[in-house]
Order: C-alpha cells, then structure tokens, then sequence
C-alpha cells in the first residue's frame, strides 16, 4: 500500500510538472512574451504627429526582422505630437544615425508596428537618440479621402488643400522616406 | 420484565441513558417517548418489527442524528447538545459495525483497519502494523491483510469491519444487524466474536438484530422496541415465556398480533370497485392474511 | 405504527421552485466545503491521491481531443481564410479561440465527462454502502476527508489539464496547417506570437478554468454526496452532474468572458 502510494505521489508530481510545462510552453512560445526575449538593448526616441493604433510592446523592425519593441509612448504636452520611446536589442548597434522611423500596418488590416529604414550616415544611433526623419501612421480614412477627391490615390495633391484630406493633419505619401520633424 | 419495570438501573452502571426520546423523520413517528438504559459491561440487544427504527436509534447514540425532543446520554454527556469536536471526541470511543460493513473500497483490508489509527494518532508505522495484525488476529483474519474488500465474503468483510470498529479499544461497540446474510458458519463466528471481544476486553455492547436464536445466545438483555416504545425488557429467557401480546407475536413467531399484518389501507371492498357497504365488516386486519 | 402509513407523499414543488432549492443547497454545501478546506489540508496525501485520479487519470483524454480540436480548427480555419488571402493567420485564430474560449470549456466538458462522473458515482456509492457514515462514526468528517480533496484537486488540475490542451491544440494546428497544407513555419509562429497575449488571452483563461473546476467538482461533489442511497439514484446523479456541470460551465463562461474582456 505504502508502495502503491508513492507512485501516486510521484505520478501526480509528473502530473503537475507536465502541466505547469504545459502553461511555460504556451506562455513563452505562442505569445508576445516569445518576442521579449531581447536580453540587453538601448532605448531610441521617435516623435509622430500620429501614431495611429501603435499599441505598447508593438514590434521595431528593420528590413522586415524584429529588432526591438515600442517601450512607452506619451503626448508632447509642449508640441502635440506623440513621443514614443523605442528599446532595441544591444546586437544591432550599427543602425545609421539618419535613419527614419516609419509606422507602418502588418497586412492591410493588421497590427501596427514601427519599421526603421536605414540612413547612409557613417555615424551610428546611440543610446538615447532620437530619430530626426520619422512618418507617421497612414490613416486609412485620409486615404480614402483622397481617392474620393482625386479619383486615384496615384496622384496625391500636390498641397494638402483638398477638401476631404483633414488638411489639419500632415498626410504622408505612402512612398516617402522623410518627414522632416517640425521642431 | 415489561414497561412497568422499566426502572433505571443505578445511574452509574448505566453506559448510555436515554430519556423521553421522541423523532419524527420525514412526517412518520419513529420513537415516542422511548426510555432505556444500557448497563456498563453487557451485551444488549435491541429487537422488534421492521420499521421501528432500531437503526435510527443506534444513530441517536452516535449523534448522527438529532431528536425531536428527549436526552441520550452516552458515558455522562448529552449527546444531542455536544459540540461538533466533542462529538468526534466521543466517536471516538465508540466501534460501529455496519450491516453491510461499509469497508472502504479504496483500501486493503489493512488499511481499512488502520483507517481509524492513521487519521486520529501519529503512530510509528511498526506500532500500527502490530495493533492491525493482533486485532485481525482475533478476527482470524491475520492472512487476509492484503486483500480487497471486494474480494472478500460478506463474513469476511463482517470479520474486518468488527477489526476496524475496535481497533481503538472503544468502551461501546454498537451492532447494525450483524448476523443478516450470513450462513450459519459465519453467524455463529461473528456470535462467538462478539460475546469474546465484549467478555475480554470489557466493552459495553449494543446489538440490533431480529434473529431470537442468535441473540439469545448472545444477550445479556433484550429491549423489544414496537410502536415508538419499549414494550418488553427483560433477559432473553424471560423474553422467551412470551407473556405479553407483543412478546408472544415477536418471539412466537404469529403472523399477526400487536403488529398488524396488513399495511393501513383504505376498506378493501372500495379499493376492489364494490360498491361500499355501509357497515361492512372490517377487512383490514382479518381479509387477506392466508 | 397505522397512522405513520397514511403520510400522504409530500405536494409536489413546481420545477422553479424544485431547481432553486438545488442551486441554494448547493451554495450551502460550498460553504461547508470552504469551511472544511483548511481541516483537510492534513489530509494532503489523499489531495496529491485525488489530483492523480481527477488530473492525471483525465490527461490522455485531454492531450487526444486536445490534439483533434487543434487540428480541425487549423483544417477549418485554413479553409476560411484562403478565402481571404490570409491564412498565414491560421495560427494566431487556432491560439486565441483555443487560449480564450474552446480551450476552458471544451476541457471543462470532458472533465465533467470523465472525471466529475467518476467523482459523483465514486462518492454516491460511499453513500450508499454506508462508507461516509462509517468515516462519520470514526470521527472522520467526510466533507473534509472525501469532498474537500476532491474539491482541491479539481481546482489543481483543471488549469492544468486546459494547459495542456492548448498546448496540443497549437501543435495539432501547426501539424496541418505547416506540415500538411503548407503555411510557412515562421509566418505561422510570428503571426501568433504578435498577436497573442499572455495576460489577456493564456492567463486569462488560465482564471476561467480554475472557476470551471472549481464548478464541476463542486456538482460533482454535491451531487455524489446528496444522491438517494439506491443504485438508481447513483445513476441519476451522475446523469445530473454531467448536464448540470455543462450547463454551469456554458453560462459561466458567458459570464466570465463578459468580465474578463
């Protein structure tokens, strides 16, 4: 009996193991937590006029592979624009200090994130720099503004005047590189 | 040797005392008014019809089940007022062997018997081997430690649970039924067990049963339950004489008496679709018994 | 003795008023459960014995149905959203619809299934063999040595069992969408893991499990535990605890999803 009870014992200790592997398993591979595993990084600082739906934790990617994740993001009480706060993995060092920052929609309808474009500068980012070029999100709204007006989005007025763009709000080409930020 | 004489004993020869013992269970009147005592070192059974509610009085002593109105009083403590901690206390003392030995299906006969050592004592595990095996011993069930309840014979199991319901050396063992089920081999071990087991070790026991032969040659003192009442006590020998209606029908062996034969019915005349005759005779009791 | 015969039976209560004595005398029985709780904790070997049966005993159930349901919601899903050109999405939708709601509750009616009926037949026959009355009678409390260990291990092991069920869930999902229909291995896990949370979508329904095990032992526990002493009323109870379990789990869920969101 004693023997008998043992193995239960050690069979429901394997029982529970099994299962808090389970719960490790699903937690760290299938869930953002799996993206976090950037041991060391360096903190860089972006400002938007618009950050669309950039959520907390959104991927940072560079030529399409994650290199870090949005840490904070927060209103410039001073110049209404929205400061985002970026932390990327100490691995990737060598990013040109004149790159752009770009925020950006995963699909058509996806998630969000921020894609960095690289400069040509000879000097490279450095903890708590700052991204001189930045774009903001594309408003898919804006964008059918601008059809509706235009008749294609192919040709993008020339000036923000139309009447249906939000001409309050600086709409990016989808094809520019640069923003330059309005200090 | 009636209700008459039912006088109480000296209070301090009497185990268990119950007084004005009234219950009604699910709108049915099982005791009314019942008194007996049972005295310290003896055997007593408790007899009468099916349905009286013999059980129900056992289950009164352990406080399983609580009066209408009336005292039990077990070794000096009113049961019905005990605490839930002084009630396990007193449980503690007490062996109950089960009609159906109620052995626990999970466990080996072993540790059925163990069962009540584990949960109350911390006792070294060669300590409770040896108390389990001298108590099997003298159930003569020493080789059958390793079996499954299932695997034994209803006797068997009977053995087992009496091992279980002494193993703490209580000062009363109450018997449900012990003897029902079983061949005349296993009765009369179980019989044997229980006037040993009472003589040696100076239990108190309490036994419930409807065999006359077997628990007369048990018995030290028969209470003859019917109707809610004790309506005979008195030693099985002077049960037996049978001088009372109720004792004539219950050890006589007549098929009616005090106890009626028919369950209460409505006229038996309607109940068949004739038309009811305005003083027809009274078939209940008479119409009917072959 | 005549006059006890002439009982006429007790009137019959309408089926409300039948259905809430239920509920309240369930509630009640949860308290004496909660009560005994802390009594029981010295019976930690029958918990860990209990915890065997319930959890480990139900595992090769659960890893199998865990495995089928993720592999027909990636063989589904692949169907829907080739539709739409996106079927690299697979994974994350088999993720958050198995973490979120099948997950829980599917684990729940095949806990119900398996281990709540064994719960309700196993205590249901101690009633009827008189077993709880003979722990009664040595100073056992029943509650505290039959019910609350049971009530325990089903709290332990649910959250473990819909963990493990996730978990053969993603892997049946990734077996046929990757291996089988072909979505690419990488496209697969990045998607999940971009869109899938661990506070919202795994620990929440980590919470909603343990409430699902909490409910099904309860009524499996009341139900074994208050069922007439027959071989019927065994059979009964146990039909009762499999549909009131999935009734229970059904509405909580509604109601937890309703919260947790």
């Amino acid at each position: 009996m004693t023997q008998q009870r043992r193995s239960y014992q050690i069979g429901t200790g394997l029982f529970i193991l099994f299962g808090f592997a389970a719960l490790a398993y699903l937690a760290t591979q299938t869930t953002s937590l799996a993206n976090f595993r950037q041991g060391d990084s360096y903190f860089l600082k972006a400002r938007f006029t618009n950050i669309g739906q950039l959520k907390l934790r959104a991927p940072v990617k560079l030529a399409g592979v994650r290199i870090g994740s949005v840490e904070s993001i927060a209103l410039d009480a001073t110049k209404l624009d929205a400061q985002v706060r970026i932390s990327i993995d100490k691995h990737f060092t060598e990013i040109p200090d004149d790159s752009a920052a770009a925020i950006f929609t995963s699909g058509l309808l996806g998630d969000q994130y921020v894609g960095i474009q690289p400069g040509g500068s000879p000097d490279m980012f450095k903890d708590g720099d700052e991204f001189v070029l930045t774009q903001s999100s594309m408003q898919l709204e804006d964008l059918i503004g601008k059809f509706l007006v235009n008749g294609s989005p192919q040709k993008p007025a020339p000036d923000a005047a139309a009447p249906g763009s939000a001409g309050t709000k600086p709409v990016e080409e989808p094809a520019a590189t640069s923003n330059p930020p309005k200090h | 040797m009636t209700e008459a004489r039912a006088t109480p004993l000296p209070a301090d020869t009497a185990l268990v005392e119950v007084r004005g013992l009234r219950t009604v269970l699910g709108g049915k009147t099982i005791f009314d008014g019942l008194e007996l005592d049972i005295p310290r070192g003896k055997i007593v059974a408790i007899m009468g019809p099916s349905g009286t509610g013999k059980t129900t009085l056992l289950r009164h002593i352990t406080g399983q089940l609580m009066p209408d109105a009336g005292t039990i009083h077990v070794d000096g403590q009113n049961v019905p007022t005990l605490s839930r901690s002084a009630l396990f206390a007193l449980r503690e003392k007490i062996g109950f062997l089960f009609q159906n030995s109620a052995l626990l299906t999970d466990f080996s006969v072993f540790e059925n018997v163990a069962f009540p050592l584990r949960q109350h004592l911390k006792l070294p595990e060669e300590l409770v081997r040896n108390i389990v095996l001298t108590k099997l011993q003298a159930v003569g069930l020493r080789g059958a430690a390793e079996l499954m309840p299932s695997e034994l014979s209803g006797g068997m199991a009977r053995r087992v649970a009496l091992a279980r319901a002494m193993i703490r050396d209580p000062m009363l063992i109450l018997y449900d039924e012990p003897f029902v089920g079983l061949d005349p081999v296993a009765l009369n071990q179980v019989l044997k067990l229980i006037r040993t087991l009472n003589d040696t070790l100076g239990l108190t026991s309490v036994l419930v049963a409807h065999e006359f032969a077997a628990v007369e040659r048990a018995a030290d003192l028969i209470y003859l339950i019917a109707s809610g009442k004790v309506v005979a006590r008195g030693t099985p020998a002077e049960l037996a004489r049978g001088e009372s209606a109720w004792t004539k029908q219950f050890f006589g062996g007549d098929a009616d008496g005090p106890v009626p034969f028919q369950y209460p019915a409505r006229d038996y005349a309607v109940d068949l679709g004739f038309p009811a005759r305005a003083s027809s005779t009274d078939t209940r009791s008479t119409t009917g018994v072959a | 003795m005549s006059e006890a015969g002439k009982q006429s039976s007790p009137q019959q209560p309408s089926m409300i008023g039948d259905a809430l004595a239920q509920v309240g005398a369930c509630g009640l029985f949860l308290l004496q459960i909660l009560a005994a709780i802390p009594r029981s904790l010295r019976h930690f070997k029958e918990t860990v014995r209990q915890i065997w049966f319930v959890g480990a005993m139900s595992l090769v159930i659960i890893m199998t149905c865990g495995l089928f349901v993720g592999m027909v919601l990636g063989l589904q899903l692949y169907y829907v959203l080739a539709k739409f050109g996106s079927t690299a999405a697979s994974g994350t939708v088999v993720a958050l619809a198995l973490y979120r709601e099948l997950g829980p509750v599917v684990t729940a009616l095949l806990f119900a299934g398996r281990a709540g009926t064994s719960i309700t037949a196993e205590i249901g026959l101690m009633r009827a063999t008189d077993q709880l009355s003979a722990m009664e009678m040595m100073a056992v409390d029943p509650l505290e040595y039959v019910v609350a260990p049971r009530f325990i291990a089903g709290i332990v092991a649910m959250p473990l069992l819909v963990c493990v069920f996730n978990a053969l869930g993603v892997l049946g999902a990734h077996a046929v969408g990757v291996s089988w229909l072909g979505i690419d291995n990488g496209t697969f896990w990045s998607n999940m893991t971009e869109s899938v949370d661990v506070w919202t979508d795994v620990i929440n329904g980590v919470w909603k499990s343990v409430a699902f095990g909490a409910v099904c032992t309860l009524i499996a526990t009341f139900q074994g535990y208050t069922t007439p002493p027959t071989s019927e009323g065994v059979a009964y109870a146990t039909t009762r605890t499999v549909v009131f379990s999935s009734i229970a789990v059904l509405a909580l869920d509604f109601v937890m999803t309703a919260f947790l969101m």
